[in-house]
């Protein structure tokens, strides 16, 4: 009984920690983005500005949540739901320490690209919920632009699996004791980060709600919690990406000295603040660059990556 | 069937609550006020001309049909790669021929220009 | 366990009975991701947790997302959904629903007299299925990837724009 109540704990905890973390996200976002571009960002709401977060939360929960009347009513609230469910599930199979995490399942990186392929229909159901140009035009972009980077994404992890020749999570950080995945796979997590920052539609990829083309793109006619939730879902995908980084090539909770959660901690920061330093530096390609450089860079490149690391493997073997 | 997957219809459970939660929160909260203004779709602020029903490029089509095909591929080597040490030189001829042939239908489209947007 | 098999089945059949019922299009592929899901659940719970992931990924995460895909780029309005509930008259559907409630009823005589399956399937992992795929399968290999091949480049030239200068949606 009180095993079941620990795990019921655990799970409670790991789940809203992405909860809590997006919030300060936000936070820390606006103050870093500010910071890089010599202004204050918001200082002004309790210590740090902190109190913004909750200032934040207070307003997004009592604005009008209004839902178009020519709008699909069901599949309109359905759709910000999918991405903080498909979101939150995905926290559950990163193995946050040896013994921190909800669950160690034994296919954990193909659950996660799943979650992933899941996470498509938040967009495409909200653009063709809205019944909106501006929003159906963002849904089909972004999920022409999600599905096709999921595909790379897969790709480029495969040199991860045939290293550690596992798809838990646990054994794929165990298999680093060594060496990070880092050195040897370097261009999986080139190609992993790209297809990451795709898939979360993070600048430089925001082409689906690329504000001077498209209004909002698949969330125009969102307001209220509604918009929040892809706003969450959007700061829960970043934490999950960042997390699968630490976990696939950065040798997970491993480090020297401090406890591992420290390190996981820390290095699932450092990732973080790329992203948004990333938002800082990077202009916006045109869709048709983003899609071109996709298919035409790397696809190739992931499976060369692919056969190579396969070919290398076999031979240091014999 | 072990007990690790259990967890994860927990999870299931909690996230879809935490969404439900969120919904009804903000349902509960919030003010209505509806305008005939927010009744139109919004276009920048314009009157909206005609309505959503254009139809959309076929390129979306095949970057669907590529995506399908490629993500197929992807689920056959996923098998391999696992397998890969124990399966040997055997395996990574068959692996490679089967990459070589999707990558010859990925340059035969562009060639073709079928990668292109327009 | 048992119980969770059953929840998910009774799931599937729910679901697709209304994917087959519903008149809007895009509510209906939504019934048929549920679908797929239980499905899912249903493999895990049959201890083959790779094709499991495999349902998810390839019908509900990608031939689903085709599904959809062209439903929004034909963009079918009111008269496609109209035209749907006019076709599901009884008239149209209860020849087949009663050849198939016929074939149904065969089905339960047949579960009822046979014997029972002996013990449960032992768990189907991923690298079972590499083995076996990358082993005595590989000829079949190979020919999905002639096949994946054919498809691409079908599709390709199917859904090719004729150069004759239509006007086309900026998209």
């Amino acid at each position: 009984m009180t095993d079941v109540l620990l795990q019921v704990a655990v799970i409670l905890g790991v789940l809203n920690a992405p909860l809590i973390l997006a919030a300060l996200l936000i936070w820390l976002e606006r103050r870093f983005l500010a910071l890089l571009q010599d202004r204050y960002g918001p200082n002004r709401v309790g210590p740090l500005g902190l109190g913004i977060v909750l200032a934040d939360m207070i307003k997004i929960f009592t604005k009008e949540d209004w839902v178009p009347p020519f709008a699909d009513r069901a599949v309109f609230t359905l759709a910000p739901a999918v991405i903080v469910i498909t979101g939150l599930m995905s926290v559950a199979v990163i193995p946050i320490t040896e013994t921190i995490g909800v669950t160690d399942l034994n296919i954990g990186l193909l659950f996660f690209l799943a979650m992933s392929s899941m996470g498509v229909y938040s967009v495409v159901l909200a653009g063709w919920a809205s019944n909106n140009k501006y929003a159906l035009l963002g849904g089909l972009r972004a999920s022409a632009q999600m599905v096709s980077y999921e595909v790379f994404m897969g790709l480029s992890l495969m040199g991860v699996v045939l290293m550690a020749g596992s798809f838990s999570l646990r054994d794929i950080v165990a298999a680093q004791q060594d060496i990070w995945f880092i050195v040897p796979q370097f261009l999986g997590f080139v190609i992993f980060f790209i297809a990451g920052l795709a898939e979360t539609h993070r600048l430089p990829f925001d082409l689906p709600e690329a504000e001077a083309e498209l209004v909002a793109g698949f969330h125009s006619e969102y307001s209220g919690m509604k918009f929040g939730m892809f706003f969450v879902g959007e700061y829960v995908g970043v934490t999950v990406i960042a997390a699968m980084i630490v976990t696939l090539f950065f040798g997970g909770w491993m480090g020297p000295v401090l406890p591992g959660i420290v390190w996981f901690g820390l290095k699932l920061l450092f990732f973080i603040l790329i992203f948004i330093l990333l938002r800082a530096a990077l202009p916006r390609p045109r869709f048709d660059q983003l899609m071109a450089f996709g298919w035409k860079v790397l696809l190739p490149l992931s499976l060369l990556n692919l056969v190579v690391t396969a070919g290398a493997l076999l031979l240091w073997k014999a | 069937m072990s007990d690790a997957y259990l967890p994860i219809l927990l999870i299931f459970g909690v996230s879809a609550l935490n969404a439900v939660f969120m919904v009804a929160l903000s349902h509960i909260l919030n003010p209505r006020r509806p305008t005939p203004q927010k009744a139109m779709p919004y276009e920048s602020g314009m009157i909206p001309l005609g309505d959503t029903r254009a139809r959309f490029s076929v390129k979306f089509y095949l970057v669907a049909i590529s995506f399908i095909v490629f993500d197929l591929e992807a689920v056959f080597l996923i098998p391999w790669a696992v397998e890969m040490r124990a399966l040997g030189w055997s395996g990574f001829v068959a692996a490679s021929i089967f990459v070589a042939v999707l990558t010859a239908g990925l340059v035969y489209e562009w060639k073709k220009g079928g990668l292109d947007w327009d | 366990m048992t119980l969770i098999y059953y929840l998910a089945a009774a799931v599937a059949v729910i679901s697709t009975a209304m994917v087959i019922t519903r008149s809007n299009a895009v509510h209906a592929l939504l019934y048929m991701i549920v679908s797929l899901l239980s499905l899912a659940l249903i493999f895990f719970t049959l201890g083959a947790p790779f094709v499991a992931a495999l349902e998810v990924i390839i019908y509900a995460g990608a031939i689903v997302v085709l599904f959809v895909f062209v439903i929004m780029m034909l963009n079918l309005g009111a008269e496609a959904t109209a035209r749907e509930r006019r076709w599901l008259q009884p008239k149209a559907w209860i020849g087949p629903a009663i050849l198939t409630a016929i074939l149904f009823a065969e089905f339960l005589v047949v579960v009822a007299t046979e014997p029972a399956a002996t013990g449960a399937p032992a768990g189907v992992g991923v690298k079972r299925v590499g083995a076996a795929l990358y082993g005595r399968y590989v000829l079949g290999v190979e020919l999905a990837a002639m096949l994946l091949l054919a498809g691409l480049v079908g599709a390709f030239h199917l859904g090719r724009r004729v150069p004759s200068g239509d006007e086309e949606d900026e998209s």
